[in-house]
């Protein structure tokens, strides 16, 4: 288990969907939770860094676990997830503070694995139990949502899974961004090509996925 | 009607009358329809320790909440019982159009009870049930008793002489041999002397969100195109396209379980059926994946073979003369049996032979036997009426239970779980006994769906195994194949639900479904004696490492996954579901109810 929690740490710091320190991930095994460390560097975990504690119920390892251990167990209270990434993906992060709802990719690989992405807010932003309602809700239905302004949360069977939601979530608000950037400074863009040139059918019906 | 018919059609064949019943809308959306409901009805109907095949037992044909609807696959359907070879509650599913037409008539439900006195046949129409004599198709084939039978915008299905003389593994089936297989469903309509039923009706299911259907559907006929294993592999090549990689990774069973690796696997491979045998390809009614093949052989034509049947029908029985696996997958068509246990139970008889514990000719690799021994076996000839009764019975009558390879009295499928550990858990947990199709570990083991997982790690299998046994329990209730599931994921199941019935439904709600339809068949088969003794395997499995090929020296550590498996699962170390699990699971009531215990 250390080598998975290790191989997608390492990818995650290095792909810059998180900062040095920032960051967790955890997954379910039954009752018990094995999450990161709080304030371990995701990009060089040990042994020392995987902490278990309680799905339901709290014991002394909990002070050692990462403050969002909270929105974990409400996470798997209240889905089928066995694995927990959660990131601060830096085009994803400035998209959700740019959109109302929801980001609707515009790119063909990120409307075929998430159609929408939903972007939820709440005041208290980190270790929080508005957080923690807030991501049980949403991932009874998506496989990953947005805090506004803080980063993301992703589910899977397996940490590969959660991990790949996380990367191709930031893959596809990059091209976002390009392409607004693009269109907004007028590079290559003709006068009579103002906005997106759709290529999907059904454009109007992602926002209600 | 959006979805539901929310109509039951219960028939009683001990005095021919039937009866038209409203279904509670809060059962069918507690279990959706097909596997789900007929957990359900058997539950609430057959007492546990009831004999399979007296007139107390049923015959619940379910179809799903998307059968009969035009969705990627929405052509399935169960027919669920209390199974004569395992004695477990049991459920089989099928892609005949059978179900279809059953829902166009109007029901959701067929229960049929009772026994009748002669033969008989069942016409279902919007009006109800009207039973027919049927002395004169009795002893039929059935592909003729379908041709005498079918009409314009019909279905057909019935038993062959398998059914009729109770073979334990008899299925049912339409003149395409598409069946519903397993278990000996066959046997329990050969019981009740019923030989084939007729539905016809055209009350197609109303959408309740026009719009939103045909965008998710617009979006899941995408994905089923984008995906390599439904647009290229199963058309291309049918399920026979695992032959050749099963064999590479060492999980090919080959002279019952005695080896992982077949030396002629490439004369047997899906390959060799395509550029030989196959005429064209086939698809259930909706389906643009389109698994099935149309052959044709020297002497005769048909559909097959399904990689499970070159298994049971061709390695296991060490037999490597394709043509003649062709041939005994029509004739078991025919004749109306289930190829898996067929094949298997061969190969239990071929293995007691080669122990000296059966005096026959039957011999690992005598494929110039096989077609009588098919045939002996449907009408209980000789040798043939103790390989009826299935392996379990037959290893026992010769003293060498070891020699079984099945799990609660189910025969094993295609994959060898010495190579495969999270599959060694799945068959077996199985409810139903050895099945791949309750939660197939192919995909994450194997295939890398949704992600690879080391194959022969025991470690953090029994996790994913969950979501999956609740997956495909959803799915076999709600009506589709479990195919489309390699390339579109619980998202699209429940969007399409929503948009057809009109009831919000999200991606949690049905795993719960999942999960509720699976600890209603556990508590059914733990009030009928089963245990945590049952959920082993044969002794093969577990202490016999394989010797050569793909998946050399490993055995299955199935002791150390069968506990994090039922503490994932929230039951007690002997694998009792909790109350505080039923509770959850909104069946603790039902369960007191109902105690048969």
């Amino acid at each position: 288990m250390l080598n998975q929690f290790q191989r997608f740490g390492y990818d995650l710091f290095y792909r810059g969907l998180t900062s040095s320190h920032g960051g967790n991930m955890s997954v379910r095994m039954g009752d018990r939770i094995v999450i990161t460390r709080t304030g371990s560097m995701l990009a060089h975990l040990t042994e020392i860094d995987l902490i278990e504690t309680g799905l339901d119920e709290d014991d002394s390892n909990i002070m050692l676990t990462s403050s969002e251990l909270v929105v974990h167990r409400a996470i798997y209270q209240n889905t089928s997830a066995l694995a927990i990434v959660h990131v601060h993906p830096p085009h994803a992060v400035a998209l959700s503070m740019a959109v109302k709802d929801a980001i609707i990719p515009i790119d063909s690989e990120g409307s075929y694995l998430f159609r929408k992405i939903p972007v939820v807010q709440a005041e208290t932003t980190v270790g929080s139990k508005d957080v923690a309602k807030l991501a049980a809700e949403t991932l009874r239905d998506y496989k990953i949502f947005m805090l506004r302004g803080h980063g993301c949360f992703s589910i899977g069977p397996v940490l590969e899974e959660a991990f790949q939601w996380c990367s191709s979530l930031e893959e596809s608000c990059k091209m976002y961004y390009l392409t607004r950037t693009i269109q907004a400074a007028q590079i290559a863009v003709s006068q009579e090509v103002q906005e997106n040139l759709e290529y999907r059918k059904h454009t109007d019906d992602y926002q209600n996925w | 009607m959006h979805g539901w018919t929310k109509r039951l059609l219960r028939v009683n064949l001990s005095d021919g009358s039937s009866v038209i019943e409203q279904i509670d809308e809060e059962i069918l959306h507690k279990y959706l329809g097909g596997r789900g409901f007929g957990a359900y009805l058997i539950y609430t109907t057959v007492p546990p320790k009831t004999d399979p095949l007296s007139s107390e037992n049923i015959l619940a044909f379910c179809t799903g909440v998307l059968t009969g609807v035009r969705v990627p696959t929405g052509g399935r359907s169960s027919m669920s019982t209390l199974s004569p070879l395992t004695r477990t509650i049991f459920d089989a599913n099928s892609g005949s159009e059978f179900g279809v037409r059953l829902k166009w008539a109007g029901f959701d439900a067929l229960v049929i009870f009772g026994k009748s006195s002669h033969p008989v046949w069942l016409e279902i129409s919007e009006n109800g049930a009207q039973i027919h004599p049927a002395d004169d198709l009795w002893g039929c084939e059935i592909p003729e008793v379908v041709s005498r039978l079918k009409f314009k915008n019909s279905a057909v299905v019935g038993i062959g002489p398998a059914g009729e003389n109770m073979v334990l593994f008899a299925s049912i089936a339409d003149e395409n041999g598409r069946s519903y297989a397993r278990g000996g469903v066959g046997a329990v309509m050969g019981s009740k002397k019923l030989k084939a039923i007729v539905a016809h009706g055209n009350q197609k299911p109303g959408i309740a969100d026009l719009e939103t259907y045909k965008f998710v559907n617009y979006e899941a006929g995408k994905m089923v195109k984008a995906s390599p294993r439904t647009s290229q592999g199963l058309p291309k090549f049918g399920t026979s396209v695992l032959v050749n990689l099963m064999n590479t990774y060492g999980v090919l069973p080959t002279q019952n379980f005695q080896l992982g690796e077949f030396e002629h696997a490439e004369k047997i491979s899906g390959e060799r059926l395509r550029d030989e045998f196959l005429t064209k390809r086939g698809a259930c009614w909706s389906c643009p994946i389109g698994c099935k093949r149309n052959t044709k052989t020297s002497r005769e034509e048909g559909e097959g073979s399904e990689y499970e049947t070159i298994y049971a029908l061709g390695s296991s029985l060490y037999i490597d003369d394709l043509e003649t696996i062709i041939e005994a997958n029509y004739l078991c068509n025919r004749l109306g049996m289930d190829t898996i246990s067929c094949g298997a139970t061969i190969a239990c008889a071929m293995e007691l032979a080669q122990h000296g514990r059966l005096n026959t000719e039957l011999r690992f690799g005598r494929s110039d036997l096989l077609l009588q021994t098919i045939e002996d076996i449907a009408y209980r000839r000789g040798l043939g009426d103790h390989i009826a009764e299935g392996s379990k019975r037959l290893s026992d009558r010769y003293g060498m239970p070891e020699t079984s390879m099945q799990v609660k009295g189910l025969e094993f499928p295609a994959y060898d779980p010495r190579g495969m550990q999270g599959q060694g858990l799945l068959y077996a947990t199985s409810n139903r006994g050895a099945c791949h199709l309750r939660g197939n570990m192919l995909g994450p083991e194997l295939l890398g769906t949704p992600k690879l997982l080391d194959r022969h790690i025991s470690n953090g299998k029994a996790g994913i195994l969950i979501v999956l046994q609740h997956t495909n329990a959803v799915i076999d209730s709600i009506g589709m194949c479990k195919f489309v599931n390699f390339a579109i994921g619980d998202e699209y199941f429940n969007r399409l639900l929503t948009a057809i019935t009109g009831i919000e439904y999200e991606v949690q709600d049905l795993q719960l479904v999942g999960e509720r339809i699976w600890n209603l068949e556990r508590i059914y088969n733990l009030q009928a004696g089963f245990s945590r003794s049952d959920d082993s395997l044969p002794p093969r499995f577990t202490s016999e490492p394989l010797k050569e090929g793909g998946s050399a020296g490993h055995v299955v550590h199935l002791d150390e996954m069968l506990a994090d498996y039922y503490r994932f699962r929230g039951w007690t170390h002997e694998g009792i579901p909790t109350t505080k699990k039923l509770t959850a699971l909104g069946l603790e009531q039902l369960v007191k109810e109902r105690n048969y215990a």
